[in-house]
């Protein structure tokens, strides 16, 4: 990176002999390393898709576990030349800081999807979007004053006639999506409003209304989750697949669709793997493998876009994806561009209007 | 002397020591009844009693990995830490150095500069090295960040110590490495030993330096942030009760066994 | 004699710093550097960084909050330190194990288990209106307040176990020769051994601080809206790959955390003075 460290680095590789460098020589032809989830996520994939993908290919992947450093991580490797990942997860919003700092190689189409099957809208060029994951407004049930359904975020602004506790995420994103939704503002003109200096007042002068009876600002799934579980606020937005354990431990939640925030993830290949070849193998593999995706979406309800992927499938699983056509059609497209270009100004008056 | 407010006071000290250990183990009250609960989330009181959690963690052959990455990483670097930086400690504390303060400003820097920069930088020496994804590298990087607190705590305690005692060995005709052991030593040893523990625990529960260093094998803090982006399932809440019982088991047969002896010797 | 002793010591620190200078200084540097150079020499980052008020305005509620968990660690820590070390030394050992056992909790375990307790239908809440004092939930989690309870509880056994170390050399029979020689229990502990053991209490205080200003999960857990700590900015600005930036703010924080423990250091130095010379109050 700079000449001190290199220099430094030169002279501690002239003096050092560490034993362990030497595990990583031996590692197999066919091997691939993954960026991924850990936790539930990665368990799941280690059954639904890497053991699948290593009988089908014979190419083993290796699973590393990367959270929330994933992107600090790369931009080092790719840096120091050292590129220790194949593939990776890559977030919707870190998608374009990876483009813009040109950490990924180009997806060759040629091979991930040849016959032109995927939506347009998920072939990028660096990235291929493999899952759909949603920002929506989670409610108690049985927190609701009686015979009263929340439906908006409008109704979620509404604190006389929904009165209790609410949560939102300590982040610009998605909030101020939510706060002109609430004000009134059509989905598809969102991020246009956005974009002017009116707008954004707009948006966080609807936010002001909001701000006295938000409880908290969560800052991870896990979270969100805990507070409606605890019964600490009774409104909150989180993950669509967060639903299920909720509703599973016997705590009546339901979904509110409409005016949720749709995410796409993407899976891209680190810029100077080794290993190309058979990461796009893989990319092709996770991203129109509609067998798989069924029975991975049986555990996570985040669907991708193989095709034929709702054929065949559970009438009330389906339902209960954010990609299927209902659902789809009072969502709102997150604008992963729109961020990348806006965070860090809106940013800085975001923390700037949380401290006032 | 008069004795009765002499008694009533330490019987006051008492009564409060009772009361902030209670409130310094009071989670544990906590974590432990919500760790028999069968629920996927922390819930207190526990309603739907059970072992599944424990049975995860015993079951899932990464998480226990993980509690044994975590426990041989925190030792290694709590050994290397206490040594290095007791050894730092003799030479900051008695000799006559030029800007002593300064260097030990320089010293006690690893505190106060945001983890990230340091995980950021050690991760970029490790690769270019190719000793990243190494127990021993991890645990030579925690030791940078533990040592200066055995710098800080094992200062505190030399500066209160009483000299005289190495100069009267020295005097006696013992070299200086033997008074040290034989008089500085024996009174250094709370702090030494104090600093050993807090240093375990820094690299035990370090997070942000293991997540860039390591990719293959996940720490225990890793594999707990991994499951909390999705839930906080109490899988973490029966890993805190095991570490906490098998503690104190440990503690108990340890002095156990230093009661035997003793006997065994008086035998 | 002398030269070999200096010659045998000075080597003893060799280890110390070869360590720091690898493992920290070197890639650091490199890292903190990107501040200054984007790639060329460059005061971008801090011009837009003083020329917006919300960085100066965190590192302060930074500073006051490490400031006040400081003092209150310093405060209760001090009498379970000496309770401790008026104990005979096997169970010194056990209680200094008590106040350790709460370590083998993650620290992100315990800010949730505190939020089970301090919530709206949490455990606290719960006894309050079960004993009827109120009917209403007292908001307790989501407060500056409860941060304070969170961190404390994370931060004092360092601080009791510092503190604890400096105190253990001092001779308890100092204590007793000065009542001996005539001084009230409270004078004998303020002028004798209070300023021994303040050397101790001040170390453990300084690390606690430095240690608070670099805390960022607590406070976001427990803590309200304007619980926002330096580290949070960075930690924005690094997962924004805007290095440059990030590393501007850490170094504000850095001038920050240094600048207070010079002025804590001067503050001890001056209160050691008064209790040993000054004043008859």
């Amino acid at each position: 990176m700079t000449s001190i460290l290199k220099r430094f680095t030169n002279v501690a590789v002239a003096a050092l002999v560490v034993a362990g460098s030497a595990s990583l020589a031996f590692a197999a032809d066919k091997e691939i390393t993954f960026s991924g989830s850990g936790g539930v996520v990665g368990e799941v994939s280690k059954e639904v898709w890497f053991g699948p993908f290593e009988k089908d290919t014979g190419i083993k992947i290796n699973h590393v576990a990367a959270e929330a450093k994933r992107m600090p991580q790369l931009e080092a490797m790719v840096k120091s030349g050292n590129v220790l990942w194949d593939a990776m997860e890559v977030s919707a919003s870190d998608y374009p800081l990876g483009v813009k700092k040109d950490l990924f190689e180009a997806i060759d189409y040629s091979v991930v999807d040849p016959e032109n099957k995927l939506p347009t809208d998920t072939r990028e060029k660096f990235g291929v979007a493999y899952a759909a994951y949603s920002q929506v407004l989670i409610v108690r049930t049985d927190k609701l004053p009686e015979g009263k359904k929340m439906e908006s975020w409008a109704d979620f602004w509404d604190v006389k006639n929904f009165p209790g506790p609410r949560a939102l995420r300590g982040r610009a994103e998605d909030n101020l999506e939510y706060a002109l939704l609430a004000d009134g503002v059509p989905a598809e003109d969102l991020y246009k409003v956005l974009s002017t200096e009116e707008g954004l007042d707009r948006a966080f002068a609807k936010m002001d209304e909001i701000k006295p009876h938000i409880t908290t600002w969560w800052t991870s799934g896990a979270q969100s989750v805990q507070l409606l579980s605890d019964g600490e606020v009774y409104f909150c937005p989180s993950y669509n697949g967060r639903i299920t354990t909720l509703v599973s431990s016997g705590i009546p939640a339901e979904i509110v669709w409409n005016g949720g925030a749709m995410h796409k993830s993407y899976i891209a290949i680190p810029k100077g793997t080794k290993h190309l070849k058979e990461a796009e193998e893989y990319v092709k593999y996770r991203t129109t493998n509609a067998d798989h995706m069924r029975e991975y979406v049986t555990h996570l309800p985040y669907p991708g876009w193989a095709p034929g992927l709702f054929e065949g499938m559970d009438q009330a699983l389906a339902a209960s994806m954010p990609t299927y056509p209902q659902n789809q059609a009072v969502q709102f497209a997150a604008s992963a561009e729109f961020w990348a270009e806006n965070l860090d100004a809106i940013q800085e008056r975001w923390t700037e209007w949380l401290l006032k | 002397m008069n004795k009765k407010p002499f008694n009533l006071s330490k019987l006051i000290l008492t009564g409060y020591f009772v009361v902030i250990i209670f409130y310094l183990t009071f989670p544990i009250f906590i974590i432990i009844p919500i760790s028999f609960s069968n629920n996927p989330f922390l819930r207190f009181p526990p309603s739907n009693l059970g072992v599944l959690w424990y049975e995860t963690y015993l079951g899932d052959s990464g998480w226990v990995e993980s509690t044994l990455l975590s426990l041989k990483v925190a030792l290694l670097a709590c050994s290397v830490s206490t040594v290095i930086g007791t050894m730092a400690v003799l030479v900051l504390e008695r000799q006559a150095l030029r800007h002593k303060s300064l260097l030990t400003y320089f010293i006690t820097s690893p505190i106060i500069v945001p983890h990230i920069f340091i995980s950021l930088g050690m991760f970029i020496f490790a690769i270019r090295l190719g000793i990243d994804d190494n127990a021993i590298t991890l645990a030579f990087a925690h030791a940078t960040i533990a040592f200066p607190f055995v710098v800080l705590i094992v200062g505190a305690s030399h500066r209160q110590l009483d000299p005289t005692f190495e100069r009267a060995a020295r005097v006696l005709g013992a070299g200086p490495v033997r008074a040290f052991f034989s008089a500085a030593f024996p009174s250094l040893l709370p702090g030494i030993v104090a600093a050993a523990v807090f240093s375990f625990f820094v690299s035990f529960d370090e997070l942000i330096i293991a997540e860039f260093m390591m990719s293959g094998q996940q720490t225990l803090p890793m594999r707990i942030w991994a499951d909390l982006k999705l839930e906080m399932r109490p899988t973490i809440a029966a890993v805190s009760s095991i570490l906490i019982v098998v503690s104190i088991v440990g503690m108990g047969a340890a002095e156990l066994l230093r009661r035997r002896s003793i006997k065994t010797l008086n035998d | 004699m002398n030269a070999e002793k200096k010659i045998t010591s000075t080597w003893l620190l060799w280890p110390a710093l070869f360590m720091l200078v690898a493992f920290f200084l070197v890639p650091t540097l490199d890292i903190l550097r990107a501040s200054f150079f984007d790639p060329e020499f460059t005061t971008k980052h801090f011009v837009k960084l003083l020329g917006s008020s919300v960085y100066l305005d965190v590192l302060w509620r930074t500073i006051k909050l490490s400031i006040v968990v400081s003092l209150i660690c310093a405060v209760i820590g001090y009498p379970i330190s000496y309770f401790i070390v008026q104990r005979p030394r096997k169970q010194q050992i056990f209680f200094l194990f008590l106040i350790f056992i709460p370590l083998w909790m993650s620290v992100l375990i315990r800010s949730y288990a505190w939020m089970v307790v301090l919530g709206r239908e949490g455990l606290f809440n719960s006894i309050l209106i079960g004993l009827g004092i109120t009917d209403q939930p007292v908001k307790m989690l989501f407060t500056t307040g409860a941060v304070y309870v969170a961190m404390v509880q994370i931060l004092l056994p360092i601080q009791i176990v510092t503190c604890y170390s400096a105190m253990s050399e001092i001779d308890l029979d100092l204590i007793r020769a000065a009542r001996i020689l005539g001084a009230k229990p409270w004078q004998a502990i303020r002028r004798v051994f209070l300023p021994l053991t303040l050397d101790g209490t001040v170390t453990g205080a300084i690390i606690v601080f430095m240690l608070s200003m670099g805390f960022f999960i607590t406070p976001a857990l427990v803590g309200g809206r304007k619980d926002i700590m330096m580290a949070n900015l960075i930690e924005f600005q690094v997962n924004q790959l805007n290095w440059g930036f990030a590393a501007a703010i850490s170094i504000i924080l850095l001038i920050g955390t240094v600048l207070s423990v010079i002025i804590i250091k001067r503050l001890s130095k001056i209160l050691t003075r008064r209790l040993v010379g000054g004043g008859n109050a």
